[in-house]
């Protein structure tokens, strides 16, 4: 379905968006072995009967789209976490909010490339309102933790052609400085 | 490239401002508004948003939004993507590549002529005066 972790990321945080979230932390971990990623949020949370249902293929809110009953954000990740020898996990409930967790092998070969996380970053701190977006990223011994809260108020309308660019050229600089394992 | 600290971003976005010559109101600026649904992502919506960005910033565009959506129902011709430019019709374009999206931005945005190849829908010709 995806081609990179990224784009796997970055439909996690849509999910705690589209709950209504107004506080998402995503925290993205590499180590030589191992990528971990946790996805917290403060939105609508699911009951547990509803979370028994997400990680079927064949479930969707119904909501969201109003011609297809299938949500592939979840079953996608449980799959890829299933066939790598990964984990993933999610924990939830309504009226409090979703964490969504999962570890995954680096060294797996069936382990989805990483992706472009400077444009995933990018895209996620733009997409939707109000959401306080916290990204916490560390590559070994490395780390930086940007907040959409902080980036608003350094560059004003970050949808403006202007900020992004400045953003992209932003989050890039704390990527390179992370440099590679 | 040296780690930017939120201090000099700040300091880099006060610089341009000053450049940029006050315009009347922000109805006069064009929108991009991308679909970055889970069929968007998986199609490419991600390396679109990067093409509008580039080819905006190399022909120095600046008063130009970039908003995104979610599904927009229409996951066949993902990635699709909504453009109003003031004075013409909104159009959505289906199918936008790293090319497609720099063709609207040299052929829609800057010569205000619709990339009639891409045009996945768009008001009918009498609603549009
Ligand atoms: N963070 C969350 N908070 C609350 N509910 C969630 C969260 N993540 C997922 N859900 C629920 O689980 C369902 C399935 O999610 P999933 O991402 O698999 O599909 P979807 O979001 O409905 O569709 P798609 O991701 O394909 O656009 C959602 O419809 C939603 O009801
Ligand atoms: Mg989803």
């Amino acid at each position: 379905m995806h081609a990179t972790l990224c784009d796997m990321i970055m439909d996690l945080v849509q999910n705690s968006i589209e709950a209504d979230a107004s506080e998402i932390t995503l925290s993205v971990e590499e180590t030589e072995e191992k990528l971990m990623v946790v996805i917290t949020d403060n939105g609508k949370g699911m009951s547990a009967e509803t979370l028994e249902k997400v990680k079927d293929p064949f479930y969707s809110d119904g909501l969201k789209h109003r011609h297809r009953k299938v949500g592939l954000g979840l079953p996608f990740l449980f799959q890829t976490a299933e066939m790598t020898g990964g984990t993933a996990g999610i924990e939830s409930q309504e009226g409090v909010g979703t964490t969504v967790t999962f570890t995954l092998d680096r060294s797996n070969v069936d382990v989805p490339m990483f992706g472009d996380f400077t444009t995933a970053a990018m895209t996620l701190m733009t997409y939707g309102f109000d959401v306080n977006l916290k990204i916490e990223r560390s590559i070994g011994e490395k780390n930086y933790a940007i907040s959409r809260a902080e980036l608003n108020d350094a560059l004003g309308d970050l949808n403006d052609a202007e900020s992004l660019v400045l953003l992209k050229e932003f989050i890039a600089s704390q990527e390179a400085d992370l440099g590679t394992l | 490239m040296a780690k930017m600290t939120l201090e000099e971003l700040r300091n880099l976005r006060e610089s341009k401002k000053k450049e940029m010559v006050q315009r009347d109101g922000d109805e006069k600026s064009a929108q991009i508004i991308i679909g970055m649904g889970t069929c968007g992502i998986a199609a490419g919506a991600k390396e679109a948003f990067d093409a509008f960005l580039d080819e905006l910033n190399s022909h120095e565009i600046k008063d130009t939004r970039i908003t995104q959506t979610g599904c927009m129902g229409l996951c066949f011709s993902e990635p699709t993507v909504e453009v109003a430019v003031p004075g013409m019709p909104r159009v959505i374009y289906g199918n936008v590549t790293d090319k497609v999206a720099r063709r609207i931005v040299r052929e829609h945005i800057i010569e205000k002529a619709l990339v009639s190849d891409h045009i996945f829908d768009k008001p009918a010709a009498d609603i549009i005066k």
